[in-house]
């Protein structure tokens, strides 16, 4: 690309098709990138008359808005043509504007001060003007120069939401502890509105990132950051919330710059990096550039630490379940507070609890809703609703399980009386939250209960259906009746109200001996009689009063099915019919006279 | 119907003089030669049983006066109660007044229940005979056994003992699930903050939600509990033994600590919030001090009077929905074995006076003899009888579980009484498995 | 035992005419209702009943009383027999009497020796029971041991002993070795009587000690089955009677008057296995239970002709004739206004199924027939009508210098019965002397008792399958017992029962005519079981002329 003058500024457009340049303060150059065309520029001069083109952003692939001190001008770029096409344009006096590319928002400074802001909303060839707002000025202005400038302002998507962030410094007349920076919110329609407060309690050098929807300060003095989260709860004046900082201040994590000089010489020990150096320049949402040392880097939050350096378990929760990569995090979060060392009272584990339990309970019903509507055939309404995406923070049952309660209950030391209470109160939040607890939990339970021999314990919650029906509980009971014999009753009501499980009931009954109750039962509910099966059974009992009842039975239903009493061969019943005659006698085997 | 009740022990102290043999006996008043003579009257029964069966001597012994029960509870312990048959007056022909003893008004396995019932409440005080012995030797003993049951006989109340005595069951309050966790995750914080809490029972009307302890201490302390120490002051006479006496009276807050009663093996203190009462067992050891109650008060008190008219809450709805389940078609009686839980639209409330029932005394008499015709065998059995009165009667048992009905459809035959028994049990025992 | 045995051929003389049996009938209820009314029931006899109406545990009730008092509970009954004039006659009675009981007990150990046995009402355990049991001296330890233990463990003990405790009798075990323990239930009796009060029962885990007291005697009894008090103390009233059928009540009031700690058993020896059999005997025939007779089931007509001859071959003397095959009555006639209490009949039952010694040849025997009149004896012509059928016949006389006449007229009744060629049908009703239950054709069903209150009579099937062995039966009769207790329970009766069992369901329907009792499948259902009742009752009454006696004749 031949030399043709000094180059203030260049850009590629989106997907780098075209890249633009800007050497005159009233032209901007363009050459098309895309390899069968010609590396031959076109020019494009803005509109206005004497104006001076402050600078120019892309908003798509082929749309370019130049900003000038006196408007903004909207074009289409046309590579084949090779020209420009204006789309629209805007006449205002502009000090500096600042774009957010991830909201294609244009914030443009105007009037004396600079301190009202004119946003422009892009959406493919359309600009949106959106309702001007003033920024309040922490004095009164005494001259007429601009007072508000371009390094204060930062614009920052968190949560969903664009705000644009303003970091009030600290001024003797107001009686503010210190510096602040005050959120706005700029939402796509309607006006601007200021909304959060974020206290920062110092004076000096500062400077904002936005990192996983949390704003983080840092101050060049202290060379600290602290970190604001307008998700929790702050103090609500009605009209603003203001907040405090999550932690303590922190320093960002030491950083060892490879040696300099040629590659070759690696003898050379690393040298740690200066932090929070005044070369530092931060650039929206998280990326911090050291212009000495020719260094960029990507700001993140490690969640690890914090979890120490937050005492409410509580306010810790809300804070991590709006992280990305919370799970884990949470996890540990719960098996340490049910550990020795620093256990948290049954309270506070209900409170953890119940913030879980709610945010898995959201996560559900979006789940359930959206099924329905795809059953319901609304897949094609529009919007076209999407699946709901299940985040870090929904920590289900089986997260809790095995990670944190399975592990818990396992442990010998621990008290069995705190791990009941501790399983009981996840259950309780669970039903709370109305979500159907899991067989596996309530089989913890169980067992948790039977090593400690606390049967009766075990049958009040089953009384009371605590522990909610289901064919694992029911057989887990049978295998416990020899420890303790009530545990039979209790698995055949069980069954009695699953209301699926009659085969099971029969065999129950039948591994009892109860051929009689388990015959009457099944007489009751209808349902296919296997005479041979019964009739095994009779003989196993060893008890002849009862086999010759169950024959008697048999012979009598042949004799209403098929108008004689005996067996067909398909029944195999010969054997029985054998050993009859052997205990009662042939004449026993009487043909019944109806 | 009068009672009078013998402890007599231990043919180790034979060689002291007779009549200190006699450990406690009422009426007091009664000539000591006669105590003598009835005493070894029971010796005398228990011996001569011995001849046929060593291990299992005589229970009960009838004559044509009255019956006497025999209870050896520890060993060469015996407790003898002797129960007098009603009489009627009777006109001979030549106008003299003869009195005629019923015998057969009285239920042997009642009785007997009641026996050993004096000898658990005893206990639950007192702990056991011997330890008394080994405390303070006779003397000691004798002194427990006149302090405990001269206050415990007055709370006897012999003529209005029936079925349920037998049973000594627990009645359950029904409660959904989630009121019944936050009940849970009450009892388990309370006890976490106050450690020196050993147990907790949670009742709701005299009806038992939640017991820490185990079954047995369970039966006799809710015993105690719904017969003695509960104030009675509050008590409509006809409401049903299950029906929430107290939560009927809206917003009557009486929150208050029942002090501390003495209890085996450590203190109880009973706190009630409206028709709530927890009841927490502590530990021996530690003697409560006035500050622990306040600290107890402080923190059981507020959550209690919230669960309290959740509970109502809950209470009102569940019989809302259910309708009335008061049906004039039939009055039951249940009861499971396996979980001592006990049922009854029979009974109405027990006051310390008198239990009411609704039904003729002879009918619950039938009930006493299907009961003890169930304990013959321990299959399942049912038993349905038409009395001379026309009423129906209905006894079913089917794995550990006793359920009685009696109908009051004159002219029902069989196959309607079995009906109407099915209804009952689609409706009160759907959840159950309960063969017909 | 046979009193004054004298042994005859029994010569025939073709002589005397036969009156018609008057047959004629009242019109009859069809179906069965609750509301029936007695003597309209099936099996209801048709001018009155033979017997007296034995109403549940009266004795236990109303005779206590009067036998405290020492009058005869049937005083003034008809005109009962005079009682034998002066003390001498009765003294004389007595030593005879005891003389021949030795002498049967004698010849009845020939008799019993293994193959006779097969005489069904003979109790295994009870051949040739001697007199006495030897005593167990020189026993060893060990064996003592065992034997108590053994001892203990009998299903059920009876023991009679006289007030002052002497022992009269015991089912098991020597009333030596017993005596002691027989001291002991004395005492109590006493000690309580000392307080103007009187001990019934005692009750254990697994079972029960029953007292009864009929001066001048006391009756125990212990039981591990699942017996009533009432049942049991029943039943030893069936011993009492059984006792005073061989002494009269007066001359047991007169030994003891005589002799405060007299030894009963000097008198009775050789008695006991009548006592023995009477026991075995209630534990598995429900004519006990039920209080009432069962007909040998035969053809109307047949009875009839029976009947009639019995009636013709009639004597001054005579109060009674009965005919009995197997405890099954085939027919009785009797003295106008003279009622036979079941009881009195059951004790004759017992007599003839004690022994098998009447097979031969004729016996002539006094028995006080207690119910009838405790104060004295009648004397009963014995007699098996061919040796080799089980036809008895009984002729009750009131006079004992009467064999004569009385022996005649059996020769009489068999001249007439072979005349009217009926006793060719009795040998034939006799080859069947059961019916099998299938003949009502529910197939549920498995027994059944019914009874009907006024005849007095009852009927009931022969006993199958599943009931085959010994225990099964008696277990049968026990459940009977069971619903009976608490059908007559004495302070809360019942109209009906039905029972579902493990091993069978169980009916009882009481109502003032009738008695039902049902034995059927447990899994039959209630609808079922409804059905059953009113089939049965509609067979009952289609077959009632076979199964009943219901034209009964006196003299």
């Amino acid at each position: 690309m031949e030399d043709k003058g000094e180059v203030k500024c260049i850009k590629f457009s989106l997907e780098n098709k075209i890249l633009a340049v800007q050497r005159t303060s009233k032209t901007v150059d363009f050459s098309n990138l895309i390899p069968d065309n010609s590396q031959q520029e076109y020019t494009q001069e803005c509109k206005t008359k004497n104006a001076n083109i402050l600078g120019f952003c892309w908003t798509s692939s082929t749309e370019i808005v130049f900003i000038t001190d006196q408007g903004i001008e909207f074009y289409q770029v046309l590579p084949e043509k090779r020209s420009l096409k204006l789309l629209k344009s805007q006449s205002l006096n502009v000090n500096w504007y600042m774009y957010c590319p991830e909201s294609a928002v244009i914030l443009l400074s105007t009037a004396v001060l600079g301190n009202v802001l004119q946003p422009f909303y892009f959406r493919g060839v359309t600009m949106l003007k959106l309702p001007k707002f003033e920024i309040e000025l922490p004095t009164a202005p005494k001259s007429t120069k601009l007072s508000l400038s371009e390094r204060d302002i930062a614009m920052a998507t968190i949560y969903g939401q664009l705000y644009v962030l303003y970091l009030r410094h600290h001024s003797r007349t107001s009686n503010s502890t210190g510096a602040e920076v005050v959120l706005y919110h700029l939402p796509r329609e309607g006006a601007c509105k200021k909304m959060h407060i974020l206290k920062l309690n110092r004076t000096g050098k500062f400077a904002l990132n936005v990192v996983d929807n949390l704003v983080v300060v840092h101050h060049q003095d202290t060379e600290t950051s602290v970190i604001f989260d307008i998700k929790l709860r702050g103090e609500f004046d009605g009209a603003l919330t203001i907040h405090h900082p999550v932690l303590p201040p922190r320093s960002i994590q030491p950083y060892q710059l490879p040696a300099a000089g040629p590659a070759s010489v690696t003898s050379q020990s690393p040298v740690p990096c200066k932090l929070y150096s005044s070369s530092w320049i931060v650039f929206q949402p998280d990326i911090i550039i050291s212009a000495s040392q020719g260094y960029l880097w990507n700001l993140q939050v490690k969640l690890q630490p914090i979890v120490n350096l937050v005492p409410d378990k509580g306010r810790l929760m809300d804070f991590l379940l709006q992280r990305k990569d919370c799970k884990m995090v949470i996890l540990s979060v719960c098996s340490q507070m049910l550990s020795e060392a620093d256990r948290a009272t049954l309270p506070v584990m209900a409170t953890v609890f119940d913030k879980l339990n709610q945010e898995y309970k959201k996560y559900l019903d979006a789940e359930q809703s959206y099924t329905a509507a795809v059953e319901a055939g609304q897949s094609r309404s529009n919007p076209p609703l999407k699946r709901p995406v299940r985040t870090q923070a929904v920590v289900d049952q089986s997260d809790m399980y095995t990670h944190v309660l399975s592990v818990f209950a396992e442990k010998k030391e621990m008290p069995h009386k705190l791990v009941v209470s501790v399983l009981m109160e996840y259950v309780r939040s669970l039903n709370q939250c109305q979500i159907p607890v899991k067989h596996y939990l309530h089989e913890l339970v169980v067992k948790t209960l039977v090593q400690h021999n606390l049967f009766y314990m075990l049958h009040q919650f089953l009384q009371y259906h605590v522990l909610s029906d289901s064919k694992h509980l029911a057989c887990l009971l049978l295998s416990l009746e020899s420890f303790y014999p009530p545990a039979h009753q209790l698995s055949l009501d069980m069954l009695k109200r699953l209301s699926t499980a009659n085969d099971e009931i029969v065999e129950v009954l039948l591994s009892k001996h109860q051929v009689l109750a388990a015959l009457r039962f099944i007489r009751g509910i209808g349902g296919h009689i296997s005479a041979r099966k019964f009739l095994d059974a009779a003989k196993q009992t060893e008890d002849n009063m009862l086999f010759y009842t169950i024959f008697r039975f048999f012979e009598q239903r042949n004799q209403r099915l098929r108008g004689s009493p005996d067996f067909t061969p398909g029944e195999h019943c010969d054997e029985h019919v054998a050993f009859f005659k052997q205990i009662f006698g042939d004449q026993a085997v009487r043909p019944t006279t109806l | 119907m009068g009672l009078s009740t013998r402890l007599q022990g231990n043919r180790v102290h034979a060689s002291v003089q007779e009549e200190n043999k006699i450990l406690f006996y009422h009426p007091n008043e009664v000539e000591k030669n006669e105590k003598i003579r009835n005493v070894g009257l029971c010796e005398a029964i228990v011996q001569f049983t011995r001849t046929f069966s060593p291990s299992k001597p005589a229970k009960s012994l009838h004559t044509q006066k009255n019956r006497q029960f025999f209870n050896e509870p520890e060993e060469n312990f015996w407790m003898v109660m002797v129960v007098r048959n009603p009489i009627i007056e009777k006109q001979s022909k030549d106008g003299k007044p003869i009195v005629e003893y019923q015998e057969e008004e009285l239920l042997d396995k009642v009785y007997s229940s009641v026996l050993q019932q004096c000898y658990s409440m005893y206990k639950l005080f007192n702990g056991t005979f011997l330890r008394a012995m080994e405390d303070g030797g006779v003397k000691l003993l004798k002194e427990r056994l006149e302090k405990f049951f001269h206050r415990y006989l007055q709370t006897l109340h012999l003529q209005s003992c029936d079925l349920l005595d037998i049973f000594g069951g627990i009645s359950f309050f029904p409660l959904d699930k989630m009121t019944y966790l936050k009940i849970q995750s009450f009892i388990n914080r309370v006890e976490e903050s106050l450690s020196i809490v050993k147990y907790t029972a949670f009742l709701y009307n005299d009806q038992l939600i939640w017991s820490g302890l185990e079954q047995d201490d369970m039966r006799i302390l809710y015993k105690y509990l719904t017969t003695s120490l509960f104030p009675r002051h509050i008590e409509p006479e006809l409401a049903g033994r299950d029906s929430p006496v107290r939560a009927e009276i809206p917003g009557n807050l009486q929150h208050y600590g029942r002090g501390l009663e003495p209890f085996i093996p450590g203190y109880t203190a009973l706190i009630s919030a409206m028709s709530a009462a927890v009841c927490f067992m502590i530990d021996a050891a530690t003697q409560p001090t006035l500050d622990f109650c306040r600290r107890l008060d402080s923190i059981v008190g507020p959550q209690l009077t919230v669960l309290a008219s959740d509970i109502c809450e809950q209470f009102h709805i569940n019989k809302r929905t259910s309708g009335s389940e008061k049906d004039p078609q039939f009055k039951f009686i249940y009861f499971n074995h396996m979980n001592l839980a006990e049922k009854s639209t029979i009974h109405m409330r027990k006051t310390p006076s008198v239990s009411l029932t609704s039904v003729h005394p002879d009918l619950m008499k039938i009930l006493g003899d299907i009961n003890s015709d169930f304990t013959r065998v321990d299959e399942d059995e049912e038993i349905i009888v038409k009395a001379m009165s026309d009423y129906w009667v209905v006894g079913k048992k089917s794995d550990q579980r006793e359920l009685y009905v009696i109908l009051n459809q004159k002219n029902a035959n069989l196959i309607e009484v079995n009906e109407e028994v099915k209804k009952l049990c689609a409706t009160q025992f759907n959840n159950i498995f309960f063969l017909d | 035992m046979a009193a004054e045995v004298q042994r005859k051929r029994s010569s025939e003389c073709p002589d005397g005419t036969l009156a018609p049996s008057d047959g004629h009938t009242v019109e009859r209820a069809e179906s069965p209702t609750p509301g029936l009314a007695q003597g309209m029931e099936p099996g209801a006899g048709q001018e009155g009943a033979m017997f007296v109406h034995a109403r549940s545990y009266e004795d236990l009730t109303e005779s206590e009383a009067s036998e405290m008092s020492g009058e005869s509970p049937q005083e003034g009954a008809g005109s009962a027999p005079p009682l034998p004039a002066d003390m001498r006659q009765i003294s004389q009675d007595f030593s005879e009497l005891s003389t021949q009981l030795t002498g049967v007990a004698r010849d009845l150990q020939e008799e019993m020796l293994p193959g006779s046995s097969e005489d069904w009402s003979e109790p295994p355990g009870a051949t040739g029971r001697p007199a006495t049991e030897p005593s167990r001296e020189g026993t060893t330890e060990g064996d003592e041991e065992d034997a108590t233990e053994a001892w203990r463990l009998h299903q059920k003990h009876v023991f009679v002993l006289s007030e002052a405790g002497k022992p009269v009798y015991s089912r098991y075990g020597s009333e030596e070795a017993l005596s002691s323990t027989m001291g002991v239930m004395v005492a109590l009796v006493s000690f309580l009587e000392a307080d103007k009060n009187a001990i019934r029962s005692i009750h254990a885990d697994g079972y029960k000690v029953v007292f009864v007291r009929r001066s001048p005697l006391v009756l125990v009894a212990v039981a591990r089955t699942r017996q009533s008090a009432q049942e049991l103390a029943q039943e030893l009233l069936y011993i009492y009677y059984q006792i005073l059928s061989l002494l009269t009540g007066a001359q047991l009031s007169h030994i003891f008057q005589q002799k405060q700690n007299y030894d009963l058993r000097r008198l009775l020896s050789g008695s006991e296995r009548i006592t023995d059999n009477l026991l075995q005997l209630m534990a598995r025939d429900p004519s006990f239970l039920m209080g009432a007779a069962r007909c040998l089931p035969l053809a109307a007509a047949v009875r009839d002709v029976v009947s009639a001859s019995l009636q013709q071959a009639r004597a001054r003397s005579l109060v009674f004739s009965i005919l009995l095959a197997r405890n099954q009555l085939v027919a009785l006639v009797r003295r106008k206004d003279q009622f036979l209490h079941p009881i009195d009949l059951h004790l004759l039952f017992n007599l003839i199924s004690s022994s098998s010694s009447f097979r031969e040849g004729e016996a002539w025997t006094p028995v006080c027939l207690p119910k009838f009149n405790a104060a004295g004896f009648f004397h009963v012509h014995i007699s098996y009508l061919e040796p080799d059928t089980d036809l008895c016949l009984l002729l009750v006389s009131t006079d004992r210098e009467d064999f004569f006449a009385v022996s005649d007229c059996r020769r009489r009744f068999q001249e007439r019965l072979r005349k009217r060629g009926a006793h060719l049908a009795l040998r034939e009703a006799l080859r069947t002397p059961y019916y099998s239950v299938a003949q009502v054709g529910i197939p549920d069903l498995r027994h059944f008792l019914y009874k009907s209150k006024s005849s007095g009579l009852f009927t009931s099937p022969e006993i199958e399958a599943p009931y085959t062995s010994e225990e099964e039966q008696e277990r049968l009769l026990g459940l009977y017992q069971y619903l009976h207790s608490r059908a007559h329970n004495a302070s809360r009766p019942l109209k009906t029962i039905y029972y579902t069992g493990p091993n069978e369901n169980l009916l009882a329907w009481v109502t003032g005519a009738f008695e039902l009792y049902m034995c059927y499948s447990p899994l039959g259902t209630k609808a079922s079981a409804v059905n059953a009742i009113h089939k049965l009752m509609r067979w009952i009454r289609k077959e009632e002329d076979r199964l009943f006696i219901l034209t009964p004749l006196t003299y």
